[in-house]
């Protein structure tokens, strides 16, 4: 193994929760999210040439993985199932001893699937903490856009998880 | 449920026991839109070699009208240099595909415009190969009869009527317009829902809020 790929093995596995929640973000059943990861792992050794060491791993590897993400489609529409972890993603605990913030997080990731791509993008990034600039450059798209479009998202997910019985 | 009470317990979903499917997906077995299309453009060169091949072998494998052997020839040429032209362009193509460190604007711009041009380019590579095409069939397994028909109607001495000359206009229009007809629905089958989808997210990206 060259020194290019372990480099690339030891960032990949330092930064496997952007992949791991991107995937949960964008794939509701468990082979898309298998499908997904593998194509945002095989994309990221392509582009991985370009990585330029003056900006993080981590900013140069959330514009890789989304636009991957963006553009990956399945190959067939199967029966979306939320409670099904991929094969490649285990967690530590179970849902069921989960904590109620755990739970609403499970509630937030499905009701997430019913965004459009693009607002799938922006709520992902903004729930990683990203500035409202940072958001901006990764999108293309100008900060009060971003602002707008936030604000938009989260009365949408709150009128989606209405609809879910939950009481937001 | 506030949204923003949650990033606390979204930033601890930690993936502990994530395996990362390094080695397979390093190998390039992926799913995507763009890497099928990468697939149906190396199948269809790959295709396009085996049919000469099969060409050659009925042009020298067998005895052949002299005639029609000629033309073959001619046609031959002309498909191989049309061939080589969009190959070397789809080419060109499927060495680009795949800029994703853009920001997402210019990536999915990008992608968007790559895969539309390149299924206008399809359809016209195969608009203009499949008649000829057609033609080299016909004339290497033609029959003696057809052949002397064939041969009769070209070095005829007298020139076509204008009845048989709107015959064969209408003949050649109505073909083409098949073949073009197939083609566009080949193409929109296979990949009309992935530019769609494209679009859909240009439009949402250049949405102004």
């Amino acid at each position: 193994m060259d020194t290019k790929e372990t480099e690339f093995l030891r960032l990949i596995g330092e930064n496997k929760g952007i992949l791991y929640k991107i995937c949960r973000i964008y794939q509701d059943d468990p082979e898309g999210r298998d499908d997904l990861l593998q194509e945002m792992i095989l994309q990221l050794w392509l582009a991985f040439g370009t990585f330029r060491a003056e900006s993080k791993f981590s900013t140069w590897m959330y514009r890789v993985a989304l636009n991957t993400a963006i553009v990956f489609f399945k190959k067939q529409k199967r029966r979306p199932d939320n409670e099904q972890l991929p094969h490649n993603f285990e967690r530590a605990e179970e849902p069921s001893a989960a904590g109620e913030k755990e739970e609403q997080l499970a509630l937030f990731y499905k009701a997430v699937q019913q965004l459009g791509k693009v607002e799938k993008a922006v709520i992902y990034l903004y729930m990683e903490n990203q500035p409202y600039d940072e958001i901006a450059a990764n999108l293309g798209i100008t900060p009060l856009n971003v602002r707008v479009r936030i604000n938009r998202i989260k009365s949408k997910l709150k009128e989606i998880i209405k609809t879910m019985n939950y009481e937001y | 449920m506030n949204i923003d009470d949650l990033k606390d317990a979204w930033n601890n979903d930690e993936p502990k026991g994530m395996r990362l499917p390094v080695s397979t997906a390093m190998l390039g077995k992926t799913t995507s839109a763009v890497e099928r299309l990468r697939k149906n453009m190396k199948a269809e060169f790959i295709a396009t070699l085996v049919s000469y091949v099969i060409i050659l072998v009925f042009m020298f494998g067998r005895p052949q009208i002299s005639f029609l052997f000629n033309i073959a020839c001619f046609l031959f040429f002309t498909i191989l240099t049309l061939n080589c032209f969009y190959f070397s362009r789809f080419y060109v193509f499927y060495k680009s595909i795949s800029r994703y460190d853009f920001n997402m604007k210019d990536s999915i711009r990008k992608i968007t415009y790559e895969l539309e041009l390149n299924m206008e380019v399809y359809k016209t590579y195969n608009f203009s190969v499949a008649p000829i095409a057609v033609l080299i069939t016909i004339t290497l397994t033609c029959s003696q009869h057809t052949a002397d028909f064939i041969q009769h109607i070209l070095a005829a001495h007298a020139f076509i009527s204008l009845g048989n000359m709107l015959l064969v206009f209408l003949i050649i229009l109505i073909s083409f317009m098949i073949t073009y007809v197939c083609f566009s629905w080949h193409v929109r089958l296979q990949f009309g829902k992935y530019l769609a989808e494209l679009k859909q997210v240009m439009n949402d990206l250049s949405e102004e809020a």
